[in-house]
């Protein structure tokens, strides 16, 4: 069990530190927030002011951007899991993986959360820089930021099962790239990254927070800007039972793709 | 002139047929491509029509005027791509010397050189353009017939400038990550209506990132059927042309000068 | 000597199917036909065979990826498809193609997380590694990313990767492609010692003649499933020695030669080189006719390269088998 843990927590380090080396793409992100939040910014500006009010869906003009900010970073942060492993299916990666004292699935999330943790920190330390020039600070404590921290964990993870489970398609389906797109396009307007679930049409918000787009996207954001303990409980409850039975799904599919692997090769 | 110019729209349909043969060949990737791209395309109509649920008017645009911007954009940014493929790609082809080739033909070399590749998930764009104004919008024959001639200015807008951002390769190397996130910007405002702006952006969106042709002029001309906005937008889009094809001629001078053999290697 | 590697009928089996709903067919694909082979402890051995002949497959059922259809197998006492967990800590593998390398980082974070991953004791690990990066001459690049690295140092890095867990057995999978000629020569010079000083047995599949003359000492060549030739490496060229290859060049212009038993390979105006079979035609027979045919200027007889002896091996394979 702790060389479980060391061994898979080094896979983490490893991934880590091997995405440092992306940090020369950190310009270009900030080009492509700037512009993105930039037209956000005036957007809701617009609006606020159209509108007159103080705040909508709960927001002010600050929140509302840093929340928008927030998701950006979050999308923007989602490595390519699904392209990865759809790559070491059809490779037979996936395969020789199995000669070495590894279980394939949990070696993926956790060299997926080590990538994952440096992109989400350099975007959101861009994203933050941008909002902190374009309207100024919010109201940040460390509680909040600690209540924020708490909500990501989960979150990723569920964001890893889904699209986990969208690369093992590739053992029965000759292009996964398709499903991928709905998969992606599906949690950002679902998932509360253009607009946050508030302001959608009443009627559709509580189906909305049940499914699991909103515990990826805007679960997350809506802690760094409004973080609230009972919010927190009721997210980490929704993360938890999506990820019990997302890792139910992944199982059964994995282990039917083993069996391919067996008995054809993969 | 005339002769000239059906010469030209001759080849430009004999490029055109034989990139979508080669596309056709892989015809499944090609069809997902395109459906992916009007999938894409999609989304930001459901932001917009979820946005206009809750606050209906925009600085008194509605919610049809703010669909017309996006039709316009991905129509005349995906008709320009689908067609002229090689503008996307001009600032690498100028930074590794393969203008060569194209110079071996009796053809003036940038409307052919443009012509030699198609951008697949393009169609996507133009198809998902004239398709969301047909379907959401519902025009009249008056209103279709003048967004058609738009879509065709804003093309041409589009083409021009991707030669005037894809030819800074002949003056600052290989400039392609320039050219591709001086794009983005002004695919990205091309998107929003451009009443959200003031000041300064305002004067940029008319300049260095001209989107104020495709998403307020055009827009403009559709709402008020007004030939005088019509033609703004055609001016702008010849003028922003013209700039593009005289920074390509004038670079084309120090390629042919030999001043760019450094950087081939 | 104990087995290493033990096969006993192994065979596989795959359904092919094709179509949809009722027209769909199914069809039985036999890549591995009932192959039997024992393969002592720190013997070296290359598997070789055409595209296609079943090569893969048997490497996979032998590293418990595949399940065969029929047969036995047993790899260092392990059932491998049923005890794949325990099997996989005394084996390892280098695939030519496919790295297990980190690309971004340096060579040395790949071999901290190997560590790891095999759960090895931190002080053998770490004589282990600096053993490794001393035979293998890593030092100079141990700390360079290794996208920065040339493929020569990449694969001394690979191979040494795959040896830090002490495997017992070591299966290279064209372990050479892409090198060139110096690297080549190095990497199969540290497999060999490998092969000889720690008796680790390596099971090596590869298309190139010199890397089967070099490291191996046996040699299996499966074609259709089946094993169509298993001797030594010595032996296959002694099987194939009734055979020479005879380049001439002449001063003027000359005739094709006609004789029994002399075949032209290839023929030129001032040149031929002929394959001559010396049980038909006795070598002197043959010269005395080159030198009748005109005035000679350069003369060269050698055995056959082992690629045409091998590609005879291949064309050679049993009929009915595939």
């Amino acid at each position: 069990m702790i060389q479980a843990t060391r061994k898979y927590s080094w896979i983490a380090l490893t991934a880590a530190r091997s995405n440092l080396a992306y940090l020369s793409e950190v310009a270009t992100r900030a080009l492509f927030l700037a512009v993105i939040l930039y037209i956000f910014l005036r957007l809701w500006q617009v609006t606020y002011g159209e509108t007159g009010a103080e705040r909508l869906g709960g927001l002010s003009l600050p929140q509302m951007l840093w929340y928008l900010a927030m998701t950006e970073a979050l999308t923007l942060s989602a490595p390519r899991v699904a392209a990865e492993v759809d790559q070491d299916v059809r490779t037979g990666a996936l395969a020789v993986q199995l000669i070495r004292p590894l279980d394939y699935p949990l070696a993926r999330l956790w060299t997926t959360l080590g990538e994952r943790v440096v992109r989400f920190g350099l975007n959101t330390g861009v994203g933050a820089a941008l909002a902190l020039l374009m309207v100024g600070p919010i109201a940040f404590s460390p509680g909040g930021l600690l209540l924020f921290a708490l909500a990501l964990p989960l979150a990723f993870t569920l964001e890893f099962m889904g699209q986990f489970l969208i690369g093992l398609a590739a053992f029965w389906l000759e292009d996964t790239s398709g499903l991928m797109l709905i998969y992606s396009r599906i949690t950002m307007i679902l998932g509360g990254m253009l607009i946050p679930l508030e302001l959608f049409p009443p009627a559709a918000q509580p189906a909305l927070r049940a499914l699991p787009f909103s515990s990826i996207i805007y679960g997350p954001a809506r802690m760094f800007v409004h973080p609230d303990a009972a919010f927190l409980a009721d997210l980490l409850l929704r993360q938890g039972l999506a990820i019990v039975l997302l890792a139910l799904a992944v199982a059964l599919v994995y282990r039917a793709g083993l069996r391919r692997i067996h008995s054809n090769g993969g | 002139m005339i002769k000239r110019f059906a010469n030209y729209l001759g080849l430009a349909a004999a490029y055109t047929r034989l990139n979508l043969g080669a596309q056709l060949e892989y015809r499944g990737a090609f069809v997902s491509q395109v459906a992916a791209m009007i999938l894409n395309d999609s989304v930001w109509v459901v932001f917009w029509v979820l946005f206009f649920t809750r606050f209906p008017v925009l600085r008194g645009w509605n919610v049809a005027d703010v669909i017309t911007v996006w039709a316009m954009a991905a129509a005349g940014f995906g008709l320009a791509h689908a067609i002229y493929g090689n503008v996307l790609a001009l600032a690498t082809l100028i930074a590794q010397g393969q203008l060569d080739v194209w110079m071996l033909y009796p053809r003036a070399l940038l409307p052919h050189l443009l012509l030699g590749r198609m951008n697949a998930s393009s169609w996507g764009d133009a198809l998902f353009g004239y398709g969301v104004y047909l379907a959401f919008v519902r025009p009249d024959l008056a209103h279709f017939a003048m967004f058609v001639a738009l879509t065709l200015a804003v093309t041409l807008l589009f083409v021009g400038f991707g030669v005037l951002t894809g030819s800074l390769s002949f003056f600052v190397g290989n400039a392609a990550g320039l050219a591709d996130q001086w794009r983005f910007a002004m695919i990205t405002f091309s998107t929003y209506p451009a009443v959200l702006f003031e000041g300064a952006i305002k004067l940029l969106l008319y300049t260095l990132v001209p989107a104020g042709f495709v998403s307020y002029l055009p827009v403009q001309a559709l709402r008020e059927l007004s030939p005088g906005y019509a033609l703004l937008t055609l001016l702008g889009a010849l003028g922003i042309t013209a700039a593009g094809v005289a920074l390509f001629y004038l670079g084309l001078r120090r390629y042919e000068s030999g001043n760019l053999m450094e950087m081939r290697g | 000597m104990t087995s290493a590697v033990e096969l006993q009928g192994l065979s596989k089996t795959f359904q092919l199917s094709s179509g949809w709903g009722r027209r769909r067919v199914r069809r039985d694909v036999v890549a591995v036909d009932g192959i039997s082979l024992d393969v002592p402890a720190g013997q070296a051995v290359a598997f070789i065979g055409p595209n296609g002949a079943g090569k893969s497959t048997t490497i996979k059922m032998l590293t418990g990826i595949l399940h065969p259809s029929a047969g036995e197998a047993r790899v260092l006492g392990y059932t491998p498809w049923k005890e794949r967990r325990a099997l996989v800590r005394h084996i390892g593998a280098v695939f030519g193609q496919r790295s297990q390398l980190w690309y971004h980082l340096p060579p040395r974070d790949t071999f901290e997380l190997l560590a790891r991953i095999y759960s090895l004791d931190r002080a053998s690990y770490t004589r282990r590694r600096d053993m490794l990066i001393e035979r293998f001459g890593l030092a100079p690049f141990l700390e360079t990313a290794v996208r920065k690295l040339s493929l020569g140092q990449r694969m001394r890095a690979e191979v040494a990767a795959s040896l830090l867990h002490a495997p017992r057995v070591l299966f290279l999978d064209e372990p050479t492609i892409g090198l060139d000629v110096i690297a080549r020569q190095e990497l199969r010079d540290l497999i060999l010692e490998w092969n000889r000083d720690e008796g680790l047995t390596v099971f090596l599949t590869s298309h190139d003649a010199g890397d089967i003359e070099r490291v191996a000492r046996r040699v299996i060549v499966i074609n259709h499933g089946r094993v169509v030739l298993d001797d030594k490496v010595s032996a296959l060229r002694r099987q194939y020695l009734g055979s020479k290859i005879l380049s001439v060049k002449f001063h003027a212009p000359v005739q094709p030669l006609v004789l029994p038993g002399v075949t032209t390979l290839k023929a030129a105006e001032y040149a031929l080189k002929l394959e001559v079979d010396t049980r038909v035609a006795p070598i002197e027979q043959v010269m005395a006719a080159v030198l009748r045919a005109g005035s000679v200027a350069d003369i060269a007889i050698e055995d056959p390269p082992l690629e045409e002896v091998i590609a005879h091996i291949y064309a050679q394979a049993p009929a009915g088998a595939g």
